[in-house]
């Protein structure tokens, strides 16, 4: 047993809590602004998926230092 | 539905007998780390010709060695480009105004990404649109190719995407390409996007500010690198482990069970294929925009929407 295994996970846990939320909201907000105005779905989801890309690349940084504690252990 | 139900009970019931006979009794896999590891997540290629330089660390992780070599992932990456040269070689070589099966299905992927790119980024994107288009459908089909079996499991095939190389590759292209456009068009004035000092006119503190964030645009813009590459090797690598392990998981309880993880991994690799080359899209419009010539842009957006309004009216 590593504890470099379990500050990958620890790592990787904390990492996805924030861009979870992020997606979340923005999920929500999009949601909202189609059923408002559903003439402009493609645009909002367009806008959606960069956004959430965007939010979900922060939380890949942390899995990308996970995989380095987990290999390097 | 229910058939559906019906006939994954009875594939799990014949796998599980079938792991009985052949594997020894029924066990819960106990899921190791090495092992996982060296199956399923090689984070990089391994090298099958060596031309030169020293090898790189068996153990694997992000690190930089000088050796020259042609990896697994580059031999499927040679793949990849001649299924997508072989595909545009016959689809283009007797076009006919009535397009056949082939052309039709090209057209339609070639006019489908077309009009997303005009819809993004209006007429004036449409230049970007071959780099747009080729890192596409290149990283998607290295996306997809991840899923299949045997690719990314045998040491001849590698998904190109699961190794960071491929990406910080595709990375660079991206981002010197749309340096280079900025250049292009704006000449010296794209750099006082980093290094703006004209906000000392009003005071040294305005200026400072301004400074602080030149200096801050410059730093994104080297991140905006790192990004590109880690999000696409991120996701298509987790995808690869999160596959063996459900698989490893899910063998003896339910195997059909872990299909759906397939189809999940279908669709985030058609997402990230399009985030990358999206991205690099906005990267290129954010470059080339400047400041000052808003108001003309502007301007000359109204004049076209005037003109189009103008032109259906007149058809109606």
């Amino acid at each position: 047993m590593n504890l470099a295994w379990l500050a990958a996970g620890i790592a990787v846990g904390f990492g996805m809590l924030g861009p979870g939320i992020g997606v979340g909201l923005a999920t929500a907000k999009s949601s909202e602004a189609i059923g408002r105005n559903p003439d402009a779905a493609a645009t909002i989801r367009t806008n959606l998926i960069i956004g959430a890309a965007l939010a979900e690349g922060l939380g890949i940084l942390s899995f990308v230092l996970g995989i380095l504690l987990w290999t390097k252990a | 539905m229910r058939r559906l139900l019906i006939g994954l009970i009875a594939l799990d019931v014949i796998v599980i007998a079938l792991g009985n006979v052949l594997g020894g009794p029924t066990r819960w896999p106990d899921i190791e780390v090495p092992v996982i590891g060296s199956l399923f997540a090689s984070l990089s290629g391994e090298p099958l010709v060596h031309i030169a330089g020293e090898a790189a660390q068996p153990t694997g992780g992000i690190g930089i060695s000088n050796e020259i070599s042609i990896s697994n992932s580059l031999f499927t990456m040679w793949l990849v480009m001649g299924f997508l040269i072989g595909i545009s070689f016959v689809a283009t070589r007797n076009l006919r105004l009535l397009p056949g099966r082939l052309q039709n299905v090209v057209e339609l992927v070639v006019q489908g990404l077309s009009d997303f790119v005009q819809s993004t980024g209006g007429p004036q994107a449409l230049r970007y649109f071959p780099l747009f288009g080729t890192l596409f459908l290149f990283i998607l089909m290295s996306n997809w190719l991840s899923v299949v079996p045997f690719v990314s499991q045998i040491p001849l095939l590698h998904a190109p995407t699961a190794d960071y190389h491929t990406n910080f590759a595709l990375a660079l292209v991206g981002w010197f390409a749309y340096q280079s456009e900025g250049v292009r068009r704006l000449g010296g004035k794209y750099f006082s996007k980093f290094f703006n000092f004209s906000g000392f006119k009003e005071g040294a503190f305005i200026g400072g500010i301004f400074v602080f964030v030149g200096l801050i645009e410059l730093f994104s813009e080297l991140f905006r690198m790192l990004t590109l590459t880690l999000r696409l090797w991120g996701n298509v690598l987790g995808g690869e482990i999160m596959l063996g392990v459900m698989a490893a998981v899910l063998w003896y309880v339910a195997a059909p069970l872990a299909l759906p993880f397939v189809g999940l991994e279908v669709f985030i690799g058609l997402i990230q294929a399009l985030i990358f080359s999206l991205l690099v899209l906005m990267y290129f419009i954010l470059a080339i925009e400047s400041h000052e010539e808003e108001h003309d842009v502007a301007l000359a957006h109204a004049d076209q929407s005037h003109a189009e309004m103008t032109r259906e009216v007149a058809t109606v």
